[in-house]
């Protein structure tokens, strides 16, 4: 009996020792699976700092600064999930009034997010040496702290996108006052403190490397513990990097994506399209007595326009150049799930923009084209913008198509930066393509593109179309201001104002041994965010 | 000796204030900065104030003299596109790693290109001449930044022996390394053997044959001690080869040095860190050759007269 006892005991320690051996190897082989860090590569930011304000795109540290308002990484809508847990406008939109969440804190023990801290990064960023795109949605107003958890900001004017503007595509980051105040803007350069799920470890030539904020105030933490992002440029290095399994993540151009999946990677990408794509008949800036009104242009008649748009086989575009991944775009600027949005134009479509060469040869003639304008070669540019390589390939296909139906063009090639410079003097006299990147809200992207004093690379102006779009700008009323989207998307489409060509959502390349998905909904500048739903292989 | 030093010091003086003018010329002729760095949405005032704040609206002589003024004290402004930093502090930064880089590139070709040239030269019309002959045309006509593609894929991707890219441990430089140096191989052993062919068949190396020394004395010590002024003369180019080349290699291999900046800058307009650049790479090409005149001087007297 001793010795079964014994024997029982014996194989009772031998079993409890096996079982711990093998929990000890189990958990060990978990451990070595689950993915410490995890490195993202992509181009290099336009700009390298930690001063997000004084550029025109730092977006190196957007997993480290919060705005105040988020995005619903699925919708991409406003949500809560900034530093504001709730904001509102007055019935002019003059004022808005934003409450922050009492328990958000910053990083580095910088104390919790205040008041204080939002007046102090609008002053920053609306000051003069501010280069932020979108700073004009920002500037204007005054702010005044209620209490330590509410500050109201008020204009002289109704600021109705101004929750665009503190949202992800806003360029309102907010920055630490105490710390500001302690060490100044040194400080920002050297450590910056920030509110997200990430907090900055360093910076290095061609590297950021942040770390997960364990029990981050928010209630979520990321599944891993730290996130490097790496700056390269050429597109094989960084396929290169995420087939050796040196990243993790892969921001690569489209056309290396079937060269990821054939290689065993999976392709994520954005909940919602990230950008839409136009050729923009630019140099149109036919109101009442503008002195840079060229009435040499052919593109000046609509009837050119519209052959100009007869002229494009989409389908083969997107073929070409986006492997048949990309959506239809009826509109630029409009959007199904922003304001304004009119499903007529969708129906429509094919009947007044499809491909039919001989209806834009027959436009041509009735237009008088060559002989009745002064300029009739159609100057086409050949560009690269960022996030955007297939423009060149682009330029050469609208070419063909257009010398099909009988248009004179020319392929002029011009950096992006001339091209901006040309609109900035009034004198784009040229057909070259534009991203509406991300989709903007509908009173953004119509004040953006049509109106005088909106972004340099649009150029279609007319008396009637400014009109309605400065009435929309104007009004507060939600109905009237909806009915007057409609009413210039429409006119818009009517007058042919620039040939819509794709929505395209934001792609990346992943190793599935490391990343099981990424949720983002594609509303940032450079397509990416929500970073801490990046959801790694346990 | 010193007048030889003077007149080469003062040409490598006029080499460089003609590179001020060019750089100042061209980064002016290539656009405005102000244009690459307002956003879409700038307004004309904010396009002014950036074109008074430094200084374009000035006329381009004032604007070139300032600009002079500041280079002789090292000062090329404030980067752009590295906000809070000065530009030539940019370029400092990412210097030690282009210099890294190209030590290693130089001493490989050195230790390849060199004992494979005089090899080929002792042992003309063998297979290790053959070989080298090879090896030399393929190093001259093969693009780097296409070898260094394919090296990434193969020792990077496939077989997973190095690192694709990025700057870190020795293993990092690598693939870049042989990259850069590939084509330095090959005209350096060209330059080798050719110049050693020639010794080879001096009449003091038949001398030395005939009085019974032995072969490897002959070629590794005395033919190489007179054939190495060719080379030699090479280093300047290698200098200014292992810089351009830097340029196209270090973009494919993510490698941060001051090739990388360049293109970073350029990519950004960002004009004072692309001058800084310009300038520095200008500097470090005269001064090696200044060196390698001064040595060349040094080792063959006939030079300086």
């Amino acid at each position: 009996m001793a010795h079964h006892a014994l024997n029982l005991s014996a194989r009772l320690a031998g079993s409890t020792a096996i079982g711990v051996m093998a929990l000890a190897l189990l958990t060990a082989a978990s451990d070595a699976a689950a993915v410490e860090r995890v490195t993202i590569v992509m181009d290099p930011s336009a700009a390298q700092t930690n001063r997000a304000w004084a550029t025109g795109g730092a977006f190196d540290l957007d997993a480290v600064y919060q705005r105040l308002i988020g995005n619903d990484p699925e919708t991409g809508e406003y949500d809560s999930s900034g530093l504001a847990e709730s904001w509102e406008a007055n019935e002019d939109f003059t004022t808005w009034i934003f409450r922050l969440k009492p328990e958000a804190e910053w990083h580095n023990d910088w104390g919790p997010v205040t008041s204080a801290d939002v007046a102090h990064s609008y002053e920053i960023q609306t000051g003069p040496d501010t280069l932020a795109t979108g700073v004009a949605s920002l500037r204007g107003g005054t702010a005044e702290i209620i209490d330590d958890h509410t500050i109201s900001f008020h204009f002289d004017e109704p600021k109705m996108d101004f929750d665009f503007a503190n949202a992800g595509r806003g360029s309102m980051y907010i920055y630490s006052k105490a710390q500001f105040d302690a060490e100044g803007v040194e400080g920002y350069d050297n450590e910056p403190a920030g509110t997200g799920h990430f907090r900055f470890v360093e910076r290095e030539p061609g590297r950021v490397l942040l770390e997960t904020v364990q029990d981050h105030w928010s209630g979520t933490t990321p599944d891993f513990n730290e996130l490097e992002l790496r700056f390269t440029l050429e597109p094989a290095t960084k396929l290169a990097m995420l087939l050796s399994g040196e990243a993790d993540i892969s921001v690569i151009p489209r056309e290396l994506l079937g060269d990821a999946t054939g290689s065993g990677m999976e392709v994520v990408t954005s909940e919602q399209p990230s950008k839409q794509v136009v050729v923009m008949p630019d140099g149109l800036y036919m109101k009442e007595g503008d002195p840079a009104f060229n009435p040499g242009l052919p593109w000046t008649d609509v009837r050119i326009r519209e052959a100009m748009n007869r002229a494009l086989n989409r389908d083969e575009i997107v073929e070409a150049l986006y492997d048949g991944e990309a959506e239809p775009l009826v509109r630029y600027g409009m959007h199904e799930t922003h304001e304004g949005y009119v499903p007529e134009l969708a129906e429509r479509f094919e009947a007044e923009y499809g491909f039919d060469p001989e209806r834009a040869t027959q436009l041509l003639e009735e237009a008088g084209y060559p002989d009745a304008f002064e300029e009739p070669v159609i100057p086409i540019v050949s560009t690269v913008s960022p996030g955007s390589p297939e423009y060149p390939t682009m330029a050469e296909l609208i070419q063909v198509y257009f010398d099909s139906v009988g248009f004179q063009t020319e392929i002029i090639e011009m950096d992006w930066a001339s091209l901006g410079a040309l609109g900035r003097g009034r004198e784009a006299y040229v057909i070259h393509p534009v991203q509406n990147a991300p989709i903007r809200p509908s009173n953004v992207a119509l004040t953006n593109t049509f109106l005088e004093e909106g972004s340099t690379y649009h150029g279609y102006e007319d008396d009637a179309l400014t009109a309605i779009v400065e009435k929309m700008a104007a009004t507060i009323d939600p109905k009237a201001r909806e009915d007057l989207m409609r009413e210039a998307f429409t006119y818009a489409f009517e007058n042919y104002t620039d040939m819509p060509m794709v929505s395209l959502h934001h792609p990346v390349a992943v190793n599935p041994e490391a990343i099981v998905t990424w949720q983002y909904p594609g509303v940032t500048s450079n397509g990416l965010s929500h970073w801490h739903l990046i959801d790694t292989v346990e | 000796m010193s007048k030889f030093f003077l007149v080469r010091f003062s040409e490598a003086i006029v080499a460089l204030w003609a590179i001020t003018v060019i750089v100042f010329a061209l980064t002016h002729l290539s656009g405005s900065p102000v244009d690459a760095l307002l956003p879409d949405d700038a307004t004309p005032e904010q396009a002014q104030m950036l074109i008074e704040e430094w200084g374009l609206d000035r006329p381009l002589l004032v604007q070139y003299f300032t600009f002079l003024g500041n280079v002789l004290q090292g000062d090329f402004g404030d980067s752009l596109k590295w906000r809070g930093q000065t530009a030539m502090g940019v370029v400092l930064d990412h210097l030690p790693a282009t210099l890294q880089l190209g030590s290693f590139a130089v001493l490989i070709g050195v230790v390849v290109a060199v004992p494979l040239g005089v090899l080929a030269a002792a042992r003309k019309n063998s297979a290790i001449d053959t070989s080298a002959n090879v090896l030399a045309l393929l190093g001259q006509s093969i693009p780097n930044f296409w070898l260094g593609i394919i090296l990434v894929w193969l020792f990077g991707v496939t077989l997973g022996w190095l690192p694709t890219s990025g700057r870190g441990g020795f293993s990092h430089m690598i693939l870049p390394a042989i990259a850069m140096s590939w084509f330095q191989i090959a005209a350096l052993t060209r330059l080798t053997r050719s110049a050693m062919l020639d010794v080879l068949d001096a009449e003091y190396i038949k001398l030395a044959r005939i009085k019974g020394l032995g072969e490897r004395a002959v070629v590794w010590k005395h033919a190489l001690r007179n054939a190495a002024i060719v080379p030699l003369t090479y280093f300047g180019v290698l200098a200014g080869s292992i810089l351009t080349g830097s340029v196209v290699i270090e973009t494919v291999f993510a490698w941060p040095g001051i090739g990388w900046l360049a293109i970073e800058a350029i990519r950004g307009r960002d004009y004072p860190v692309v001058q800084s650049v310009v300038v520095v790479f200008a500097v470090i090409y005269i001064l090696a050759n200044l060196l390698v005149d001064l040595l060349y001087a040094y080792v063959d007297p006939r030079i300086r007269r």
